[in-house]
């Protein structure tokens, strides 16, 4: 296999050894003196490989051993068994090279110093990653210009709003322009315009860089915008790992039909072609089994003097329930 | 390989510098942080001067009933409470922010940042907190210091001098080991709050030279608190008392101290699993 992928694993999996105890004052007590432990698989053997320059949005429900795997791809966490590259690298030996290659941001977790400007913040990474001044400056002052940082970065972190907090972060965890970036809900909490802007200026940063992305994220504009490649993680196990487009040609049964009428119709009509979602007599929201779309259309188009049509894929959230739900389901 | 440009290149290729660089910045941000909490700096300065005058109170009761406490006299004592605020104000500024820091890091899951830095994990964790206003402690330790050197009777020499700034640096390195080891708990225990009070409840004993207090309670403060070497030891260099075999123990001590210190760090490292999974 040619090893100049940004990540390769195989077979990854981690186990985590967790206390168990019955709930109630006289279990805590037992507990006191003997200790019982279960094994929880958090990450039950996954082979990934993520080219340099690709951006992969890695979903999955809360628990589903996102996290877990982005710590060992960014050498926090030992795998319990199994092999992980990362830039060539095994993460968890945490060389300094590989370290200044890298990036983690966590959403709900601040590294910047409270009290004063990130100025001063970014001034002691300059130091941590040794980088020269000029080549400091350069890539501090594009970082500030591409977030919209200017008025910002000379006031206290503690005045900042929390989308603005975050922007500052991410900043200061790209000072060192790292080849991988793994990116842990980084949208968490901010507000859709916030949002919008930090998903804005990752794609520009990836189109500028090269950089490669892992993004773990709840919001599916997030994915939409970002991420052409989905990785689907469900109790520790890729249940889906391809195009996001494609996604939904695999757990979604269903298109959605949006016809509009230039003249009125029965409204009770509607239904010989599909569900009805939604219905007025010269307008219907139709769902339409994936395999039958075809003909529906053919059929309204004969039947009716149609004024516009439209065909969708379900909402992208939707598609990922489906996808948890199928996993769920007795095979 | 990815068309990462060139400045990425060289970003790769670290700047050669010191590694005293980080905490010394580390340092300067702490600063910048204690400037703009004045108030914090009377408040220190007060309670200071409260804790250096119940000390001298309590020594000024004790030689009003006898001449020599166990062998060591009224200045020399003095000396031994100089000392006291000169170590404890060392720890209150370098050692107690950075291990309360550490524990607060493993508990939220903070630490992950430091571990993900290309520097030395033990250096980045251990200097990146400091309370400048502590350093009043040490600066009215130096002076009382002074003023117990000033009433010894033999003066002071060189020799004494040199060997005190030895073990008062040994002994604050020691400290910090020993704390170290104790905090690096808190990556299997998490919580280790209480260990922290109990490290300041024992500190306060060493106001008095260890030497004073019965065998067990001397030898907990000597190897595990170990207020005894990084206080009774370099007054003892100062007053003139210090012995051949203690200096030889110290140092044994210290290179064992250290060693252990790394090793404990690795392994809590190593079992650091982060807050969440």
């Amino acid at each position: 296999m040619p090893s100049d992928a940004a990540v390769i694993t195989t077979g990854l999996r981690k186990v985590f050894r967790v206390p168990v105890r019955e709930a109630g004052l006289a279990a805590a007590t037992r507990s006191l003196v003997r200790r019982e432990h279960r094994d929880v698989v958090a990450v039950g053997g996954v082979d990934l490989r993520i080219e340099p320059g690709e951006v992969v949005g890695f979903l999955g429900p809360n628990g589903a051993g996102k996290t877990t795997t982005l710590k060992m791809l960014s050498g926090l966490l030992h795998p319990t068994s199994g092999t992980v590259r990362v830039l060539g690298h095994e993460p968890f030996r945490r060389e300094r090279d590989y370290l200044r290659r890298m990036t983690l941001v966590m959403g709900n977790r601040n590294q910047l110093q409270w009290d004063l400007p990130a100025l001063d913040s970014f001034e002691l990474s300059r130091a941590i990653y040794r980088l020269p001044e000029d080549l400091f400056l350069r890539q501090r002052d594009e970082l500030i210009d591409l977030l919209d940082l200017g008025a910002l970065v000379d006031k206290p972190v503690r005045n900042l709003s929390l989308g603005e907090r975050m922007k500052a972060e991410i900043a200061n965890s790209l000072l060192h322009r790292p080849e991988i970036l793994f990116l842990d809900e980084p949208t968490l909490g901010l507000d859709v315009t916030m949002q919008r802007r930090i998903r804005s200026f990752l794609a520009d940063y990836n189109r500028r860089h090269g950089a490669s992305v892992m993004l773990t994220t709840h919001y599916m504009a997030d994915v939409e915008a970002l991420c052409k490649r989905v990785i689907v993680i469900h109790h520790g196990a890729i249940l889906f790992d391809g195009a996001l487009t494609d996604l939904s040609e695999q757990f979604a049964a269903h298109k959605t039909l949006v016809v509009t009428l230039e003249r009125p119709t029965d409204p009770s009509s509607w239904s010989r072609y599909g569900d009805v979602v939604a219905s007025t007599p010269t307008r219907a929201t139709l769902r339409v089994g994936r395999e039958a779309t075809a003909a529906v259309v053919a059929s309204i188009l004969s039947d009716h003097d149609v004024r516009d049509l439209t065909v969708e894929d379900p909402p992208i959230d939707e598609v990922i329930e489906l996808a948890f739900a199928s996993a769920e389901a007795p095979s | 390989m990815s068309p990462v440009d060139p400045a990425s290149a060289s970003a790769s290729e670290p700047r050669r510098g010191s590694s005293l660089r980080i905490p010394l910045l580390h340092l300067r941000v702490g600063v910048m942080n204690e400037l703009q909490y004045r108030a914090n700096f009377a408040v220190q300065l007060l309670q200071t001067f409260v804790q250096v005058a119940t000390g001298l109170i309590a020594l000024a009761l004790i030689f009003d009933h006898t001449t020599d406490l166990n062998g060591w006299t009224r200045p020399q004592l003095i000396v031994v409470l100089g000392m006291y605020n000169v170590v404890g104000g060392m720890i209150g500024f370098a050692i107690e922010p950075n291990m309360g820091r550490l524990m607060a890091d493993v508990r939220l899951g903070t630490f992950d940042y430091v571990l993900t830095k290309p520097v030395d994990a033990q250096l980045l964790a251990s200097a990146r907190e400091f309370r400048l206003w502590r350093l009043t402690d040490v600066a009215v330790g130096i002076g009382v210091t002074i003023w117990g050197v000033v009433q010894l009777d033999d003066g002071l020499s060189l020799g004494r001098l040199v060997g005190f700034v030895a073990a008062t640096t040994v002994g604050i390195v020691l400290v910090y080991c020993i704390w170290l080891v104790v905090t690096t708990g808190a990556f299997w225990i998490v919580r280790m709050d209480m260990v922290q009070d109990l490290f300041t409840g024992m500190y306060r004993a060493g106001q008095y030279p260890v030497t004073v207090y019965p065998a067990w309670l001397r030898l907990t403060m000597t190897y595990l608190v170990p207020v005894g070497f990084a206080v009774t030891v370099p007054a003892e260099s100062l007053t003139g008392r210090l012995t051949w075999e203690r200096v030889v123990l110290t140092v044994v001590f210290l290179v064992v101290a250290l060693g252990v210190t790394r090793l404990v760090w690795r392994l809590g490292t190593k079992h650091y699993a982060g807050a969440s999974a």
